[in-house]
């Protein structure tokens, strides 16, 4: 019985282990491949499937970036859908007149929509989670009363530019770039700092509404450049852009094992590996031909079994 | 009293928030005791005894009454242990009669069916007042016809008429008169008479002294000492309640050391409402500069004014060069360090690894072109690390697993590798034990004979005296007094500034 009791404890502390908790996505990752290659006799590496799969994945991916850096800081975003809406408004409308100004302009309307997030979250010292809802109401009513009349076309010119060399090529710089200043400047530790203890961040020299303030400006300007590539794929723009686009992003990362407590224990590869796992998901659930209604069941219940498992208890606290 | 343990503390604990209200506090009480316990505002005896009966939930720890470990839900289940408690606020309810008051929570035995014999509780309700010797008392009449003395004789009926083991008196006195107050000894007196024990919490020292055999002293939620009432006096209890640490070994022997003329920072006119006034002062090259008072004094928040951390500070904060202390990032860059008495919030990030709370402040010098090299973090972190003998596993550890006492090297760590040449340390030995105390003093005395400066504030009169160069003493957020050091100085004057 002793003997058995020891056996139990030590299999809970490798569970319970950071190094397993570290893994666990990447199993997650290759456990639902698996299953949905299995299940779908293998169609769901076709080529023609595997490149449906990643259009799915550019812009979702380019918007998680960002989240990620917010995310890693203890705080939350809510508005990225609507912010793809507005910015892919703009993006449409500029593209009649420039592609590099229809580029600009989205980048800027993001990071506007990020800037007014930053602005009310550490000014009035709001929590995050308060600030972002109402924006999210607010840009969607924006999105919706543009959209009213018809929904907004976007330039031929941009259209043709629909490659996946190109949407790969900006994927990949975004991430490149977006590790470089996670991993090798002041800028990475600084988040962290601030999502790990933002008091001793302040008093060690971290200037911390600084740097708050500019992580959602500069998650704010991803998805407006998330945008560009949106309106690349789709053309013209409804009132519905970018709908439930937070929730998908939110869910992906957590998934990818980003502790929703932000701080020291975020990992680079959350981004990555999340996407992909929810893509994969989604993806294989849709080839296996079920409803939509019977995909939000089973989406819902692998994510709360996979956040169960997951989630570090010991850190939990308040977001931000 | 007898030998007997009636009641085991084991390491209590309980926290707030941040407020660590009760800090591991262990304490016997025996049989046949009437013990108080004192301590200033916000010492933790009133939530120690809240979680002995109840009306808190134990944070950590054990309570073992009569050899039984108990942890108690709520008041009721207190009273069937044998545990009750007079509290310091109104403790009877309003909209009920004076015996459903008494009886609250103890109805059975007054229950026929679902029916409550009101008139059988009245009757026993008026006995046990008569008994008291609170005749003036009706126990059928509604609580609100009585005055708060009054309420509180109620509520000493209540909390003794069962007999309990311990009886908790929580700064009961100050709402009665003197009668009352007589009354309320008496019953003391019985239940020690009796083989039980009562607890009692006041800050009138006189009473204290005249009415318990033992007194326990907690200071900010920390348990002190126990004695026994003949061996002190006010005075001494005072001490022991204001700060005092045992032995003194290992401070600074020197005295007469000249202090340097050189001034590297002036305080001018600084206020930050609501807790400092108007302090001036200047701090010399190669100088301890230690600040002293009551906890709620203000000299945390001249440590904070010094580093540029104070919100909405008013008046200057100079260096030598003249420049203007305004920000902590400023404040790093032109060579101030600051360790915070709330350690393990504002001095260091506990979830995250040592190397990287090393190297926060440092990260713009250690960087080459904006770009940070994991190499050159590590070595940076584990140089200043081992430098202050930091036991830990590897520098890549959380520092929430280390020790106070290492927790603190990790702060000291990275403002040595800063190389700041002004240290703020507010309480840098709190909670810190003997040996790594003396090697702060050590790195202490070693960094002043560089010529660096510290200002030190302390809650601990001996560190001050054996530490400081000049001392600094606050009152109500103002300087009240200030100290060259000398072997003459004693707590005694130190005190006499403080209160």
């Amino acid at each position: 019985m002793a003997n058995n009791n020891e056996k139990q404890s030590k299999i809970s502390a490798i569970l319970d282990s950071d190094t397993f908790k570290g893994l666990l996505p990447f199993i997650g990752l290759v456990v639902i491949l698996a299953l949905m290659y299995w299940l779908t006799d293998g169609r769901l590496m076709q080529p023609k499937r595997l490149r449906l799969l990643l259009s799915q994945v550019y812009y979702p991916m380019i918007v998680a970036v960002g989240v990620f850096f917010i995310m890693t800081l203890g705080s939350i975003d809510f508005t990225e859908g609507s912010t793809l809406g507005v910015a892919s408004i703009v993006v449409s409308m500029l593209s009649f007149y420039s592609i590099p100004l229809a580029i600009i302009g989205g980048i800027l309307t993001g990071a506007a929509i990020g800037a007014i997030n930053g602005f009310f979250h550490v000014k009035f010292r709001l929590q995050s989670f308060i600030v972002t809802i109402c924006t999210m109401y607010l840009f969607r009513g924006v999105c919706a009363y543009l959209t009213t009349e018809t929904a907004i076309p976007a330039s031929a010119a941009i259209k043709a530019l629909d490659s996946d060399g190109l949407k790969i090529g900006i994927t990949v710089a975004v991430l490149v770039v977006a590790f470089f200043l996670f991993k090798f400047t002041r800028i990475g530790n600084d988040v962290k700092a601030v999502g790990s203890g933002e008091t001793a961040a302040r008093f060690s020299g971290v200037r911390t509404d600084r740097v708050k303030f500019f992580t959602f400006v500069a998650a704010g300007a991803l998805t407006g450049l998330a945008a560009f590539v949106n309106v690349i794929k789709v053309g013209s723009i409804t009132a519905t852009a970018g709908n439930q686009l937070e929730t998908q992003i939110l869910i992906s990362l957590v998934l990818g094992g980003l502790p929703i407590t932000g701080g020291a224990k975020v990992r680079f590869s959350n981004i990555i590996v999340g996407t992909l796992m929810y893509t994969v998901l989604n993806n294989g659930l849709v080839m296996l031909g079920f409803e939509s209604a019977t995909q939000q069941l089973i989406k819902g219940i692998v994510f709360l079994i996979f956040v169960a498992l997951t989630i570090d208890r010991k850190a939990l606290k308040v977001i931000k | 009293m007898s030998d007997k343990i009636l009641l085991k503390a084991e390491n209590i604990d309980k926290k707030f928030g941040i407020t660590h209200a009760v800090n591991n506090v262990s304490l016997t009480i025996n049989a046949g005791e009437i013990r108080a316990l004192i301590g200033e505002n916000g010492s933790g005896k009133s939530t120690f005894c809240q979680m002995l009966c109840g009306i808190y939930t134990i944070g950590g720890g054990t309570f073992i009454l009569d050899g039984q470990p108990v942890k108690v839900k709520n008041q009721v289940e207190a009273n069937n242990l044998g545990i009750s408690i007079i509290v310091q606020e109104m403790g009877t309810l309003s909209g009920l009669t004076v015996a459903e008051n008494i009886f609250l929570g103890h109805e059975d035995p007054f229950m026929k069916g679902l029916i409550k014999d009101t008139r059988a509780m009245n009757n026993e309700a008026q006995r046990l007042l008569d008994e008291y010797g609170f005749k003036n008392i009706r126990a059928g009449a509604m609580i609100d016809n009585y005055n708060f003395e009054d309420r509180k004789l109620v509520e000493i009926v209540k909390a003794t008429y069962m007999k309990p083991k311990i009886l908790i008196v929580d700064e009961t006195t100050t709402a009665l008169s003197q009668n009352g107050r007589l009354e309320l000894y008496k019953i003391m007196d019985a239940v020690r008479a009796d083989g039980r024990s009562v607890i009692f919490i006041s800050h009138d020292l006189r009473e204290v002294l005249d009415h318990c055999d033992t007194i326990s002293i907690l200071r900010d939620g920390e348990y002190i000492d126990t004695v026994k009432s003949s061996d002190v006096d006010e005075d001494s209890i005072k001490r022991l309640m204001v700060g005092r640490d045992i032995g003194t070994a290992y401070y600074r022997t020197d005295y007469g050391k000249e202090i340097s003329s050189e001034v590297v920072l002036s305080v001018k006119g600084v206020t930050v409402p609501g807790q400092i006034e108007d302090v001036n002062f200047e701090l010399h090259r190669g100088e301890i500069l230690g600040f002293g008072g009551l906890s709620e004094c203000g000299m945390h928040e001249v440590g904070k004014a010094v580093f540029g951390a104070s919100w909405n500070r008013q008046g200057s904060v100079k260096l030598a060069d003249g420049t203007e202390i305004t920000s902590i990032p400023q404040a790093i860059k032109k060579s101030i360090a600051y360790a915070s008495k709330d350690r393990d919030n504002e001095s260091i990030i506990l979830n995250e690894s040592i190397r990287n709370n090393a190297v926060l402040p440092s990260l713009d010098d250690l960087a080459e072109a904006h770009i940070l090299k994991g190499r050159k973090l590590n070595k940076f972190a584990k140089e200043h690390v081992d430098r202050m003998q930091t036991k830990m596993q590897h520098i890549n550890q959380f520092v929430s697993e280390l020790s106070g006492g290492n927790k603190q090297k990790v702060v000291l760590a990275r403002w040595l590798g800063k190389g700041s040449d002004i240290l703020v340390l507010d309480s840098p030995t709190r909670g810190i034990d003997v040996k790594v105390k003396q090697a702060i003093y050590a790195l202490m005395s070693e960094l002043t004979a560089q010529g660096k400066s510290i200002i030190m504030i302390s809650e601990e009169i001996p560190e001050l005296l054996g530490m400081s160069d000049r001392i600094l003493i606050m009152k109500d957020g103002k300087i009240n007094g200030e100290f060259h050091r000398s072997e003459n100085l004693s707590e005694e004057d130190l005190i006499a500034k403080m209160v």
